[in-house]
């Protein structure tokens, strides 16, 4: 009992200290708020359920990547229904303009719109390009070759480019 | 500067605070039940080894062992059931062993590679167990034939063969469909994401 208890608080420090990882994601992969709070939870259950799994050979972040972006693109199942755009920015950016420099506001506006126009497989390697992940951790995380990897985001990348400066 | 790089700054600095869940609120969200699609292979899997199985429920065995005694079928319909539930349980433990090796934590591509082979292992199942039951029925049938064969002619014979053939076909369809909308429903996005993920490595 000691024991789960410990885990319990443990994952409870963990994943409090990295939930802007799953906000993140979920913000790449769903389009309106209840999508987005669904697949948040699921994430949530399956770092706790893969928790005891956490070895620590790698950091809890690293970790957390993988298992938060394999939630999304192979566990969840809702995110095929497409709903508009428009639901997900009005909840999400209530232009907080006295706060946030307005050009980087819209700026991220418009980057989140473009990556939702990605497919599942882009918008991992989007998202881990964005967060500064080197090509080693981007290729064990989605588990293909280096050079595949990086074919891929530079495909990715440019495709990127095309939607946000056509 | 690169036309990323302006809006990565922007990613960079976004805000950390939106949304922010405390420890209590994260425990509540653990706790609660998974609808991933692997939970739904599990149970649909299981649903079906059930289903199957208990078809032989609804028919009448006694009257069934009567007709194959009858047709001198009796002996082989009887060991061959041995033969077939061995094949099912192998199949019980593929299935189970195949769900067991499924771990979020692996990557990405081989996390999804175990998805597909869960789901094939029940496809497997269903195949072997309609192919049996296929093969049971064409056996009666040619055997009823052999039995009658002074009382019927051979336009009867034809008949009777197109028809079996018929609904067993049409039967097949059905459940092909089924499976295909049921199945597709579920995994449609996780092989066209596996394609998307192995297509360069595949090649290389």
């Amino acid at each position: 009992m000691k024991v789960r208890k410990e885990l319990e608080k443990k994952f409870l420090d963990d994943f409090e200290t990295n939930q802007n990882i799953a906000h993140k994601i979920c913000r790449i992969y769903t389009t309106n708020q209840s999508a987005h709070n669904d697949l948040f939870q699921e994430i949530t259950i399956q770092v706790w359920k893969n928790y005891p799994k956490f070895r620590g050979d790698s950091k809890f972040s690293t970790w957390m990547y993988r298992v938060a972006l394999n939630t999304a693109i192979s566990l969840y199942r809702k995110s095929t229904r497409r709903v508009k755009t428009q639901d997900f920015d009005a909840v999400s950016f209530k232009i907080k303009a006295t706060d946030y420099d307005d050009t980087e506001e819209l700026q991220l506006k418009a980057l989140y719109k473009a990556i939702h126009l990605l497919n599942d497989i882009e918008k991992a390697l989007i998202f881990l390009y964005l967060e500064d992940k080197p090509y080693k951790e981007i290729s064990e995380t989605l588990g293909i070759s280096s050079v595949n990897a990086r074919v891929k985001m530079n495909r990715a990348k440019e495709k990127l480019k095309n939607i946000l400066n056509p | 500067m690169d036309l990323l790089e302006n809006y990565k700054k922007a990613w960079d600095n976004q805000s950390k605070e939106t949304d922010k869940l405390n420890s209590v609120e994260i425990y509540k969200l653990a706790k609660s039940k998974s609808s991933s699609i692997v939970k739904w292979i599990f149970i649909i899997g299981i649903l079906e080894f059930v289903i199957l199985n208990s078809m032989y429920f609804f028919v009448d065995m006694d009257a069934a062992y009567a007709e194959y005694k009858k047709l001198g079928l009796y002996n082989f319909v009887f060991y061959s059931q041995f033969f077939a539930y061995a094949i099912i349980f192998y199949f019980l433990f593929q299935f189970y062993r195949n769900y067991k090796r499924i771990s979020v934590s692996d990557s990405t591509k081989v996390l999804m590679k175990k998805i597909i082979q869960t789901r094939k292992s029940v496809k497997n199942y269903v195949i072997f167990n309609l192919g049996y039951m296929a093969l049971i029925m064409f056996i009666v049938v040619v055997a009823e034939i052999n039995l009658n064969i002074d009382d019927i002619s051979a336009k009867q014979i034809l008949l009777v063969l197109l028809l079996s053939l018929v609904v067993c076909l049409v039967l097949l369809g059905c459940l092909l469909l089924f499976y295909q909308l049921l199945y597709g429903f579920l995994l449609r996005k996780l092989k066209r994401n596996y394609k998307e993920l192995a297509k360069l490595d595949d090649y290389n």
